[in-house]
């Protein structure tokens, strides 16, 4: 088999030197075809990677109550104030009421803002946020020097902070040496006591967290809650939980006046969108592919008729059907390995590149598709007309025009 | 020397314009080809001559009758068997060259053996070289065809068609191409063949000139053969 393949190999490689604008063509179509695809799904990967790593620190068993009729589709982030409009005021009466409701791991005020604060080394308007112990616990945040504040913190209105990592990097020299110093905001001054590392979440890697008591000054004086967050120990619960708390809240307020989010709601949401994405890639990725796909057939029809006086002259010397039809397909899987190898080194260093600044990632589904649909139909357009020309007789494959 | 190489019996090869009307170019051809001939097959544009040659070579098949070689109907064979037959009974040289232009003229002389199924008794290559020397293109070797004159490129063809070393060599107006001198060297070549080394030889001309050079002349006419 081998030395039976080796003569047909050189003889398409001899093949591609004396028809370089074919061979070219030819391979460019492919290394397209592969190419389109593969990156248009790493870059919907990327895309993919980049939304749900900001969506990834909060946990799934995570229930939100929001002023107004929650978000509203402006501002997007996670902590984005601007999407909300007007209704309830939380206080610390709500905070107590809901902890009443059964079942519920952790309730959090939060108070959010933002503002200039001052470090050591450099200031910088970042998010202020003031919550109570059980935040840390609830956003799964980890400690990366120092430590996190407590409840007698909280109770004390202790004038301590919790920075996040890229705040923290920035305002002092290092991110680690900042425990023991203190920042400034606000006209108040807090002791940094640790420092979280990095979460992926621009908002809170860049936060000043600090106890929700101590924004009752200058900071938050009508002593008020931006939202409240509860967390529930599974995800089964979730539901019941957020049905307990409407209840608790609507004592209080017009049903109007607040909004309850479950996060897997939003996780739900947001992976229909993904869901959705990726069609449309699929989508564009299979056009690429038929214009690719198009592109060669085009290639390898614009050639058919100087193919087949070939295949006529050489069946006239003797050739067999199975040695033009060996001939052929040797020549087209070479150029569709070829040229769908190109492509796929030259998609492998673009995404190595971008993933500098974007997360794209290749999707070996994707690579998979793309070279074998391009391969098939470079093959199958080098071999049909061969094998159509093969059946001529040789006389009538000379003359074909 | 009298023993026939092929023989045709009551060959029609007919094609059909349109849907309706058929067209014949050879009604009920008989001819007989014997060793070491040469023979000219001379007669009008359009009477039948080149279909009557493809046929004899093996590049197309008659509509009806039969081909005989060595006492056997080739056209029952099968397109594997019809193709080996080919490639060892039968050289052929084309009016229009019919050489591949990718591949050299060495390339090209050697292509038949490509496809050989048959052990050589001799060095193909050594064989491709002592003809390339003996029509004078050996130094075009490495050259491609469409880089070379007319005649040089019909002293590749007739290369290519002795390569094998078949039993016959058919030519279909192998100078036509060609202009007078060079079409004179050509037919020398052919004859020079024939004479020093035993080689049937069938080929096409309207050249009563040519035909005349020829040992047997064939006359088309219509479709028929009229004189042999
Ligand atoms: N493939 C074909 N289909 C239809 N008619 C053909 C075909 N090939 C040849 N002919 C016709 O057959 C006749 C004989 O052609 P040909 O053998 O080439 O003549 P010659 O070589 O004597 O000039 C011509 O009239 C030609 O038009
Ligand atoms: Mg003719």
């Amino acid at each position: 088999m081998l030395n039976k393949l080796s003569p047909l190999l050189k003889s398409a490689l001899a093949d591609f030197r004396r028809d370089k604008v074919r061979t070219a063509l030819t391979s460019l179509g492919i290394m397209i075809g592969v190419m389109s695809v593969v990156m248009l799904i790493a870059l919907g990967l990327g895309l993919k990677n980049y939304i749900s790593g900001q969506f990834e620190n909060l946990g799934a068993n995570l229930v939100m109550i929001l002023p107004g009729s929650g978000f509203t589709g402006e501002g997007g982030g996670s902590f984005g104030g601007q999407g909300l409009v007007g209704g309830a005021e939380f206080d610390e009466k709500d905070i107590r009421d809901l902890r009443k409701v059964e079942g519920l791991e952790y309730v959090v005020p939060l108070v959010f803002k933002s503002g200039l604060i001052q470090g050591e080394k450099d200031e910088k308007v970042a998010s202020i946020m003031g919550v109570n112990e059980d935040y840390f616990e609830l956003m799964n945040s980890k400690i990366l020097s120092g430590v996190i504040f407590d409840k007698t913190d909280v109770s004390n209105n202790a004038k301590v902070a919790v920075l996040g990592y890229s705040l923290a990097e920035e305002i002092f020299e290092k991110a680690n040496e900042a425990v023991g110093k203190s920042v400034r905001t606000q006209g108040i001054r807090l002791k940094v006591i640790g420092v979280i590392e990095k979460t992926g979440d621009r908002e809170q890697d860049s936060a000043v967290i600090m106890p929700y008591s101590t924004t009752f000054g200058s900071i938050n004086p009508q002593k008020t809650f931006w939202s409240i967050y509860l967390g529930v120990p599974s995800e089964e619960e979730v539901e019941s939980v957020s049905s307990e708390a409407e209840k608790v809240l609507l004592k209080r307020y017009e049903e109007d006046d607040f909004a309850i989010t479950e996060q897997a709601e939003i996780l739900t949401t947001v992976n229909q969108i993904f869901g959705m994405i990726n069609l449309v890639l699929v989508a564009i990725g299979s056009i690429s592919l038929l214009v690719g796909g198009v592109g060669i057939m085009n290639i390898m029809y614009a050639t058919v008729t100087e193919r087949t006086k070939e295949i006529g002259i050489r069946r006239a010397v003797g050739a067999r059907r199975s040695d033009i039809l060996t001939q052929f397909l040797t020549e087209s899987l070479v150029l569709s390995l070829f040229g769908g190898l190109a492509g796929l080194l030259l998609s492998a260093a673009l995404v190595a590149l971008i993933r500098i600044w974007f997360p794209v990632a290749m999707n070996l589904t994707a690579v998979i598709v793309a070279f074998g649909v391009s391969s098939a139909i470079g093959i199958f357009f080098g071999v049909f007309p061969a094998k159509k020309a093969a059946a001529l007789s040789p006389i009538e494959a000379i003359r074909y025009e | 020397m009298n023993s026939s190489i092929i023989e045709l019996k009551d060959i029609y090869k007919s094609w059909m314009i349109g849907d309706e009307e058929e067209f014949v170019a050879l009604k009920g051809v008989n001819l007989s080809i014997k060793q070491g001939e040469f023979s000219a097959i001379t007669g009008p544009s359009g009477s039948g001559k080149s279909t009557l040659m493809h046929v004899i070579g093996l590049l197309d098949k008659p509509t009806s009758g039969e081909v005989v070689i060595d006492n056997k109907n080739i056209l029952s064979l099968d397109d594997d068997e019809t193709s080996t037959l080919r490639s060892e009974f039968v050289g052929f040289v084309f009016q229009q060259f019919n050489l591949l232009n990718k591949l050299t003229v060495q390339e090209n002389i050697l292509l038949p053996t490509t496809y050989a199924r048959k052990k050589f008794a001799y060095n193909p290559l050594e064989r491709a070289e002592y003809l390339m020397d003996r029509f004078g293109i050996l130094s075009k070797r490495s050259s491609y065809p469409n880089k070379i004159s007319g005649g040089q490129q019909q002293r590749v063809a007739i290369a290519r068609s002795l390569i094998m070393n078949p039993r016959l060599i058919l030519a279909d107006e192998p100078t036509g191409n060609l202009d007078t001198k060079t079409g004179d060297e050509i037919m020398k070549l052919f004859q020079e063949l024939n004479e020093t080394e035993k080689i049937t030889i069938v080929l096409v001309t309207h050249e009563p000139d040519i035909a005349k050079k020829t040992r047997r002349s064939i006359h088309v006419l219509d479709g028929m053969v009229t004189t042999t």
